[in-house]
């Protein structure tokens, strides 16, 4: 069963335009003058139950936007969003229920708060009785190892220990799909591995359908099985990561790999050399110029 | 039905406590934001003193009835800021992209935006303005119908607020004119109506709601009148509806944003 089914998704945001300096702003006021930004256009893809789902592309791609729609945050301008069978835009609370979201960039805990009270107050906006949320506050800790800091107020938390706090305010009515944004911007690399060995595990253990936005490929490699890269609002490539990686047929990405290695011979090498990170950049780039 | 309800009142309470709990993290701060307001309110009634000895009385009102003024004021304002302060920075939220939090929650967007913070000083406004209508009010059914007009008069500061607050969905800067607009209860709140006349007073009843906050509830507390306290609900019902209405439909066009955000 499909966890999320979009069809031809589009949006569009207005936004102003105005010349610099004072001049500029005394003409924008008699003058107005605004812009139509296509932020999503005609998107459509489908993720089964269960799969680990990177959905990446370069700054304004419409990335953000489309977990957005998706999550009932923003009204879509045109197309169909389902997940788990249940349409954002009209069911939004219904949805709520079944899905958990971490936005890398915008805290839902209290910040004056222990964790602890933070996780209590979440679970009575999700109906959990206080025994259920006790309950679940227990195992959570546990996995997430949070116990020394469960009772320390937020703002006095390391960015890791806050992001770890993030994850467990989603999980803790047990959502089926997993939104995260950028969940491990900012991060040190072992609290990144950290994360991503968390995420890999509700995956496994609790079959949650995870959909991940990330500029960190080390996230995609290590978690992924399949990549959708999106730019300037279009589906661009939508592939496994292990097909993308080993039959990527941009004869550039090798000699991106030869050019570093200061091989003057460049373009003979090997494919299977250039990393992940190496054909994402080489996609961007190709899908920039056209 | 029922169940909801109660869910989404659990959540309120929760979310007015842990409010509460921030605010008294400093007790010296708190005990003085709430002090100070009480004495900021009590030294504007020295002006009154001073101006009842020299006339008996001003626009029609006697001192007694100016104090009511006063006291609703201050508990209706202080009742909407203690519960619903998040509205009278509403612009701030929409703009900023600030609601996305409250939309991914399965509760009323409406009352956990508007529910998630409170203002601490308010708390000093309610006490002093019904410190005033226990001394000033005419009587036990004088206090309760003050009482009673206090939550009318925070619906109104509220709804009014919220309808203001949301045109922000559609242009920008709207928490200059929210702000004035709101104040300008509580500025011409305290004066009797009496001393405004023509266009004015149409403003004062009409666009800026001083009047149904304000004026005809202290009418009615002085003068029970069935017609005025009916029309005062009434209005506060559908100020509530049209800006309810209002948030919704501007819902619809939040773009949200990319700023770095800490629920402080």
């Amino acid at each position: 069963m499909q966890a999320i089914q979009v069809e031809n998704l589009s949006k569009t945001f207005r936004v102003k335009r105005k010349e610099k300096g004072m001049r500029g702003s005394v003409k924008a006021i008699f003058h107005p003058q605004t812009e139509e930004i296509r932020a999503v256009n005609g998107v459509s893809f489908s993720v089964p139950e269960g799969e680990i789902l990177a959905f990446i592309g370069p700054n304004g791609a419409g990335k953000s936007t489309t977990i957005k729609m998706l999550t009932g945050i923003l009204y879509p301008d045109g197309g169909r969003v389902e997940v788990l069978g249940v349409d954002p835009t009209k069911q939004r609370r219904q949805l709520a229920y079944q899905i958990g979201t971490v936005f890398g960039q915008k805290e839902q805990l209290w910040t004056h708060l222990t964790p602890h009270d933070n996780f209590r107050f979440f679970g009575a906006i999700y109906d959990l009785t206080e025994r259920e949320t006790e309950v679940r506050i227990d195992e959570l800790s546990e996995r997430f190892a949070l116990k020394d800091f469960i009772d320390i107020p937020v703002r006095n938390l390391s960015l890791g220990q806050r992001i770890r706090c993030e994850m467990v305010v989603a999980l803790i009515h047990k959502p089926k799909v997993l939104f995260l944004d950028e969940p491990t911007i900012g991060l040190d690399p072992v609290v990144k591995e950290n994360v991503r060995e968390l995420v890999k595990q509700m995956n496994r253990e609790e079959h949650t359908t995870i959909f991940l936005t990330s500029h960190d490929v080390g996230d995609i490699e290590k978690l992924c099985r399949r990549i959708i890269i999106v730019n300037d609002g279009r589906i661009v490539m939508d592939d496994s990561v292990e097909h993308l990686k080993s039959h990527y047929p941009h004869k550039q990405a090798a000699d991106i790999v030869e050019q570093d290695r200061g091989n003057e011979a460049a373009g003979s090498g090997d494919i299977s050399d250039a990393s992940l990170e190496d054909i994402i950049v080489e996609i961007y780039k190709s899908q920039g110029e056209e | 039905m029922l169940t909801a309800v109660k869910n989404q009142m659990r959540v309120c309470l929760l979310s007015i406590k842990y409010n509460v709990m921030r605010e008294m993290v400093n007790k010296v701060t708190f005990l003085t934001n709430v002090g100070f307001m009480v004495l900021n309110n009590a030294s504007f009634l020295v002006q009154w003193m001073i101006l009842f000895r020299l006339r008996g009385e001003v626009g029609g009102y006697t001192f007694r009835e100016i104090m009511l003024l006063w006291g609703l004021v201050a508990a209706s304002f202080g009742l909407s800021h203690i519960l619903f302060a998040r509205v009278f920075s509403l612009p701030d939220l929409i703009i900023n992209g600030k609601l996305d939090a409250y939309l991914v929650q399965p509760k009323n967007v409406l009352v956990g935006v508007i529910t998630s913070s409170t203002d601490v000083s308010a708390i000093g406004d309610f006490l002093y303005g019904i410190a005033i209508a226990a001394i000033c009010g005419p009587g036990v059914g004088g206090f309760i119908l003050f009482l009673l007009f206090t939550v009318t008069g925070a619906v109104v500061f509220t709804a009014f607020a919220l309808l203001l607050g949301s045109l922000s969905f559609w242009f920008v800067r709207m928490d200059m004119l929210q702000n004035q607009m709101v104040m300008g209860i509580v500025s011409f709140g305290t004066y009797p109506d009496g001393i405004f006349k023509g266009v004015s007073r149409f403003l004062l009843y009409f666009i800026i709601p001083v009047g149904m906050a304000v004026w005809y509830p202290v009418h009615v507390i002085v003068r029970f009148d069935a017609e005025m306290f009916f029309t005062v609900a009434g209005y506060a019902a559908l100020l509530s509806a049209m800006s309810v209405a209002v948030f919704y439909r501007g819902l619809r066009r939040y773009a949200s944003g990319n700023l770095m955000v800490a629920r402080m």
